[in-house]
């Protein structure tokens, strides 16, 4: 158990409980934006989290080269496909009622 | 060892988003609960290879993660659009 295990276990720990956050944050929320914007943010910051304690078990090879890889294209993927989703929204003409949902 | 619990918690975690899936009042709803569940699944399939051991599963998760992309954003537009992308 050498440093770097120690190291990337406590993240794995931190990006599970983070993305644990980003799937309550799917239920907790009332409507449709709030909701989209909270639980893409919070799980790609999860999924960063992972990844990274994957890459500090495997030091520097390139099984950590992949996962950076991985990284990467999901960092980008994943708030352009969170976009796109909100933009369909919006321009279908899905509007929020004004009622009691309208704080969260 | 640890690693397995961090996939049976990611398990339950893609259970849960899944959950949107199903109970989304809108469509769009269900492209969200879409998305948190193919990133879950990214993140099983990257801790599955650590446990495994073998590089080359890794190449399953990039795959994964573009299709899944290129298939949200289709549907996406088809929905925008009214089916005439």
């Amino acid at each position: 158990m050498s440093i770097f295990d120690i190291i990337g276990y406590i993240l794995i720990t931190c990006g599970i409980i983070l993305s644990g956050i980003g799937v309550y944050g799917i239920f907790r929320f009332k409507n449709f934006y709030s909701r989209i914007l909270v639980s893409s943010k919070v799980d790609t910051v999860g999924f960063m989290t992972i990844m990274l304690g994957v890459m500090f078990i495997n030091g520097l090879s390139f099984f950590s080269l992949k996962v950076l890889l991985i990284v990467i294209i999901a960092v980008i993927t994943t708030p352009l496909a969170t976009h796109s989703i909100a933009r369909s929204a919006y321009l279908s003409g899905y509007k929020i009622k004004k009622g009691k949902y309208y704080g969260n | 060892m640890f690693v397995n619990y961090a996939l049976i918690s990611l398990i339950i975690l893609a259970l849960a988003g899944s959950l949107r899936i199903v109970l989304g009042p809108t469509i769009w709803d269900r492209l969200l609960g879409l998305n948190i569940f193919s990133a879950k699944i990214i993140m099983m399939i990257v801790l599955f290879s650590v446990i495994m051991g073998k590089p080359y599963l890794l190449d399953i998760a990039i795959v994964y993660a573009l299709l899944g992309f290129i298939g949200i954003i289709l549907i996406a537009r088809f929905i925008e659009w009214r089916g005439k992308i």
